[in-house]
């Protein structure tokens, strides 16, 4: 039976926000009757903290492997099953589960299939497809996606190498291309701007001046970032007060600023004045008193709260709104120039992987063990060979050659015999085929893949006390 | 070819990989190869440590060319910054130490030829705590002035609102290259006044007089006075970021003219010019 990969999903870009939440997958339970049977009878035993949720696809015969990613921008199910009728499965058992039908949910999404679903799934886990493109968060999502396939058994051959490819992928694309180098938000440029100043946030302290969503926002990346307090100065004091809580820092009573201001070497202001309440004079003696220690001001207020001369001061650093807006939009379009050469990077994976998809039939596999077989054979023979010719036993006789050659080959035929009948038999039963062939080019390595040190960590045993081990390495 | 000369072709190719590697590491912005670079700028230093080392052993000070001071110059740059990159870890040290190390290292092979005269009282401690300690206070200062220069750069960048393109954004921020000038100045202008004192004292000793009206006295007064500026600037007037920034580069655009200049194209003294 030919399994086929397809990718059903909808995102930010073919649905509007209504519709992502009407069919998101979140939090979702299937029906009663989906669970199984011996759960009916003690339905009210409390579940194991650590039993995997109820599959919400279950594996049947239309769907061989499944695997659901839903966030807040996108729900994608990939799922490998026979033909076509493996997404009408979906895509019926996808709305049933939310309470629609099929047809309401067939307009907002798209459906890949083979190789465009692998890239499509690349894309994804890389954060190309992201609606912020570069961000982070994706790749752990679809770990945890992943993670939970895998505990309720809805994994096998594909999905597993599919996904462990995309995360390798994604990693690829991290460290090959700038993709997620530069910040995209108003509130993270201002952090990255205040690490280029002072290197180590640990010893730094902040003010907020005045509220507001962004500047509270740029408050938790400093403090994310290792900064040590953070002051809060506003007029109404209890919001002072209020918002110090929050970030664990100390209230400043607004007309204690200028006194304060010294202790704090980055200050965000957002107040609703309508004239500057800091200017370059004021800053003056607080210089001083800070023994010229440079000092960020992150103005994120219109009209603004600090006066432009402040930037002309040794040691002060102003950005305004429009500046850090400008800083974004550069580091939005560099982002979107390293989006071409990742997606570059995409393509070529998405082909390897086709290779290694077509690898799993028989046939290429038997070509594969015995080309590696032979080659292996006839180097060694080679090999041995030259050692003869140079002890000075040489030898002119070709038909000797000859005979070896005809002799490893043979070897190596009967050697292989039995694994590749083993195949053959496994290969005329319905599920076990992959399963047997993936494991036959895994074991004999045939897809020339490295393997990392670290790989499967957590499923080794621990080295300390054994002694076979010990026996092996120190080559007894 | 002779094993001296193995030596001197992989210090300089030792160097010369890590001033390509590190070079390469900041403009694809590869972390590893940065690293790289200060490992195989670490491998020539040791050899270069060894070679200086046979010298110290079995060559007479009479006996030195003008090669060997540059080898020891290049070596001191390279041992201050070791020393930096160890306490910090900034791998981008090498973009700054390794040309400046294969560029001294290189001019030393051409100058290998003939001897420098040197008094023989000279010999001894003076020779320690003379060009020693002289040595080590212009390694200091090129190492602020390669902090200075991105620091400046820098500087000018985000006061601007101009984006950091590229390798700047893997640089160290703006107070940790302010840092790097404070130590530089601090343990580097009691060094340079500790070298110049010396000089005198032994001049004294040596010719009778502590002045001699030389150029590399002229050049060396006027670095002096800067340098102990900046120093009472950094220590006493809070002095920070881009003044004594641009104030070290400037000292040692004025160290390297008194070395290449009156060290080996005026008639003094100090001339490293070489006497068959």
């Amino acid at each position: 039976m030919t399994l086929s990969i397809y990718l059903i999903g909808l995102n930010h870009k073919t649905a509007p926000v209504e519709v992502r939440e009407k069919f998101a997958l979140t939090g979702v339970c299937p029906p009663p009757e989906d669970l199984p049977a011996d759960a009916s009878p003690d339905a009210h035993a409390p579940a194991s903290p650590d039993a995997p949720p109820p599959a919400l696809f279950p594996v049947g015969k239309f769907l061989k492997e499944v695997v659901v990613l839903s966030t807040c921008n996108r729900v994608e199910v990939l799922a490998v099953g026979p033909g076509r009728d493996t997404v009408e499965a979906v895509l019926e058992r996808w709305a049933g589960l939310k309470g629609a039908t099929a047809d309401e949910l067939r307009p907002y999404v798209y459906i890949h299939e083979q190789l465009d679903a692998v890239q499509h799934l690349f894309c994804v886990a890389s954060s190309l497809d992201s609606m912020v493109l570069g961000e982070p968060q994706i790749l752990g999502q679809l770990k945890d996606a992943y993670r939970k396939a895998v505990a309720q058994n809805a994994t096998g051959v594909i999905c597993n190498r599919l996904l462990h490819k995309a995360f390798s992928v994604a990693k690829r694309v991290r460290t090959e291309t700038a993709i997620g180098g530069s910040a995209v938000s108003i509130s993270y440029a201002a952090v990255e701007l205040a690490k280029r100043i002072f290197g180590e946030m640990q010893d730094r302290n902040a003010m907020l001046i005045g509220a507001g969503e962004m500047a509270e926002l740029a408050a938790t990346h400093l403090l994310t970032s290792g900064i040590q307090k953070i002051f809060v100065a506003n007029r109404t004091l209890e919001r002072a007060v209020h918002l110090a809580e929050q970030f664990r820092g100390e209230a400043v009573a607004f007309d204690m600023l200028h006194e304060r201001l010294h202790e704090v070497d980055i200050i965000i202001s957002s107040t609703g004045a309508p004239t500057a309440i800091l200017k370059a004079k004021d800053l003056k003696p607080v210089l001083k008193k800070r023994r010229n220690r440079p000092m960020f001001f992150i103005d994120i207020a219109v009209p603004r709260d600090i006066d432009p001369d402040v930037n002309n001061l040794d040691n002060v650093y102003l950005y305004d709104i429009d500046d850090l807006n400008e800083v974004v939009e550069e580091n939005l379009a560099q982002r979107q120039g390293e989006a071409v050469k990742a997606r570059g990077i995409v393509a070529q994976e998405a082909v390897k992987f086709g290779i290694w998809l077509k690898s799993l039939d028989l046939t290429p596999t038997i070509k594969d063990l015995l080309e590696q077989g032979r080659e292996l054979g006839r180097r060694e023979l080679a090999k041995t060979l030259k050692r003869i010719k140079s002890n000075g036993k040489a030898h002119d006789d070709a038909d000797v050659e000859l005979a070896l050659e005809m002799l490893v080959d043979s070897l190596v035929r009967k050697l292989y015999c039995q694994p590749i009948t083993f195949l053959k038999r496994r290969a005329e039963e319905e599920d076990s085929a992959r399963r047997y062939i993936d494991i036959t080019r895994r074991m004999f390595n045939l897809d020339d893949e490295s393997v990392p040190p670290d790989a499967h960590q957590d499923r080794r045993l621990p080295r300390e006390g054994c002694g076979a081990c010990n026996h092996v390495e120190s080559g007894d | 070819m002779s094993l001296f000369a193995y030596a001197y072709l992989l210090i300089v190719l030792a160097y010369l990989g890590a001033t390509g590697l590190s070079l390469f590491g900041a403009l694809r912005r590869r972390p590893g190869l940065r690293r790289a670079a200060v490992r195989v700028a670490f491998g020539g230093f040791l050899l270069h440590t060894m070679l200086l080392g046979h010298f110290f052993a079995t060559e007479t000070i009479p006996e030195w060319s003008a090669g060997v001071y540059l080898k020891m110059l290049s070596w001191c740059v390279l041992a201050v910054s070791f020393v930096l990159w160890h306490r910090l870890r900034w791998d981008f040290l090498s973009l700054m130490v390794s040309p400046v190390a294969l560029l001294l290292f290189a001019s030393s092979i051409t100058h290998a030829q003939g001897t420098v005269q040197m008094p023989k009282a000279l010999h001894g401690v003076f020779f320690a705590l003379h060009i020693g300690v002289l040595f080590a206070s212009i390694a200091l200062l090129a190492v602020a002035c390669g902090a200075g220069l991105l620091f400046v750069h820098q500087e000018r960048k985000i006061k601007t609102k101009v984006r950091l393109a590229g390798f700047l954004q893997d640089m160290p921020g703006l107070s940790a290259l302010d840092r790097v000038n404070h130590w530089a100045v601090c343990l580097g202008f009691p060094l340079f006044t500790l070298g110049m004192l010396t000089g005198f004292v032994f001049a004294r000793m040596t010719w009778g007089k502590m002045l001699s009206a030389d150029p590399k006295e002229f050049m060396s007064l006027t670095i002096w006075a800067l340098f102990a500026w900046l120093f009472y600037g950094r220590l006493f007037l809070d002095w920070r970021g881009r003044r004594p920034a641009k104030m070290a580069m400037l000292l040692f655009a004025l160290a390297v003219v008194s070395i290449a200049g009156v060290n080996f194209f005026l008639q003094s003294h100090h001339g490293l010019m070489e006497r068959p």
